[in-house]
């Protein structure tokens, strides 16, 4: 079986355009939540914030990747994927069949398909927007990313909610150590915070009208983001043989389902998912010395995840520090899983767990300490992200230093 | 003031009843909401309704997680209505 390394990597989030911009965002505990007011929901909003692009790196990103044929979902996708290829130092010959994308989203073009049923719904329009169907399909971001570099093997989208993202970067690690393929272009794109979207998300009552607090015992609800992140993966023997400078290997993933409830998550499934992917990866629980939780904020999630963590690190946890990033970058749904794995990999690189901002107090529900507030060091071999999406989908990626 | 805390109760047990499809024979403040089989997903259309009514947002997380009985659920709703009113009215 190939082994798979990462040399490239690309970010788009509230905390600003690069993947290095991101990673310090983490490590500083920087956050990229603002105030977010939609026109189309006066008098009925009552969660005023996201973890929304600024005004200007939106403008910039549309500037430079943006195209009449794209929602913005793809323009995000589009500038994560040329930061990470041109990290990765890919050209022309790299790509072609033997290099494939794979890149998901949970929504697809949420804006195109808000502003449809604006003028459909709201204004009787019948002229509406003539390219819907592909800006809005969750497939568009992966194409556009694909027909930008002409990579010409398999393209996959996951559409699985939360672990979208995760799963698209499982699924390339599947595809290149079985050597369909040399190199993929892989992560998630999501761009939701359109009023409809954010408007059904109120309505589910899962979001905080307050601060986004995971793991504390005054938590109240996830906050939502948005972006695209992209990992250039690779055989060992594709990156060596180019040359080029290998970040990290990553060693192990894993996904399984709870088929029991679409929402409400299994904590007995999410423990056999983080073991799986141990055991892909060829390592023991304390070889890992840091997971990025899923750590939504909400408390089915903290003690769920919680719960599956300790019966898979110990009850105290051992030497492996948790995590949640959310507070920072948002809850960026179909994204999720690429801007955590960039994050987990500079923990990984800089030997450094970032911290759970906006957290109080302990929860004596859950008693964990997620490294409150302030970034800790660590001594890590390999570190673990997760995600536990509706659907009753887990998934588990570990990353690796490469040795 | 007591008066109207009472009203306000009983408006709230009745869309309750109403929008977790219970009996409103079977609504007292010592019920389990479990034994009423009010579930997750009545929860999220009992609290689109006090949001609509009351104008009061309330997430299905932290302060849902200790409610087990009518008197709980009504005792949350109306301090947040409650909540709600004083910041509107300051």
């Amino acid at each position: 079986m190939k082994r798979v390394v990462v040399t490239g990597l690309g970010a788009v989030s509230a905390c600003g355009i690069g993947a290095d911009t991101l990673w310090r965002s983490a490590r500083e505990g920087d956050s990229g939540v603002r105030p977010v007011l939609f026109e189309a929901l006066q008098d009925v909003q009552r969660v005023g914030i996201a973890a929304r692009l600024s005004d200007e790196d939106r403008a910039t990103v549309l500037e430079t990747a943006g195209h009449r044929m794209r929602d913005p979902v793809a323009s995000y996708a589009v500038t994560a994927a040329r930061e990470a290829v041109a990290q990765a130092g890919l050209s022309e010959k790299d790509f072609g069949d033997r290099c494939g994308v794979c890149i998901g989203s949970g929504f697809g073009g949420g804006k195109t398909l808000d502003d449809n049923y604006m003028a459909f719904g709201r204004d009787h329009k019948a002229r509406l927007d003539p390219m819907s169907v592909p800006k809005i399909m969750n497939n568009a971001a992966a194409s556009w990313v694909s027909m930008e570099f002409g990579a010409t093997g398999p393209l996959y989208c996951a559409a699985t909610a939360c672990s979208s993202a995760t799963q698209s970067i499982g699924l390339a690690l599947h595809l290149l150590r079985a050597g369909v393929v040399d190199r993929m272009l892989a992560g998630g794109a999501e761009a939701c915070l359109e009023a409809g979207v954010f408007r059904v998300w109120e309505l589910l009552r899962v979001m905080t009208a307050q601060v986004n607090r995971p793991f504390s015992r005054d938590r109240n609800g996830m906050t939502l983001g948005e972006g695209a992140a992209v990992l250039v993966l690779e055989t060992l023997e594709s990156a060596q043989e180019r040359g080029a400078e290998i970040l990290c290997e990553l060693g192990g993933y894993a996904t399984n389902s709870d088929a029991g409830d679409l929402l409400r998550p299994d904590p007995a499934r999410a423990t056999a998912c983080m073991k799986a992917a141990l055991s892909d990866a060829g390592l023991d629980a304390g070889q890992i010395g840091y997971v990025n939780a899923h750590g939504t904020g909400t408390v089915a999630n903290d003690v769920t995840e919680v719960s599956a963590l300790r019966a898979v690190f110990g009850d105290d946890l051992g030497n492996t520090l948790v995590s949640s990033t959310k507070p920072i970058h948002g809850h960026a749904l179909g994204a999720a899983g690429a801007l955590e794995a960039v994050v987990a990999i500079g923990a990984l690189r800089n030997q450094i767990a970032p911290p759970t901002i906006n957290f109080n107090e302990v929860d004596p529900k859950i008693n964990l300490d997620p490294v409150a507030n302030t970034a800790r060091e660590i001594n890590a071999e390999a570190v673990m992200s997760n995600s536990l999406a509706f659907g009753g989908i887990n998934a588990s990626l570990i990353f690796a230093k490469h040795a | 003031m007591a008066d109207g805390n009472e009203n306000l109760a009983k408006s709230i047990m009745e869309l309750v009843a109403r929008e977790g499809m219970v009996d409103a024979a079977e609504m007292s403040p010592d019920a389990r909401l479990e034994d009423l089989d009010i579930q997750s997903a009545d929860f999220v259309m009992i609290l689109m309704a006090i949001e609509e009514e009351y104008g009061a947002y309330i997430s299905v997380d932290n302060e849902l997680s200790d409610v087990e009985t009518v008197q709980d659920l009504l005792d949350l709703v109306v301090g947040k209505i409650e909540a709600q009113r004083a910041a509107e009215s300051g």
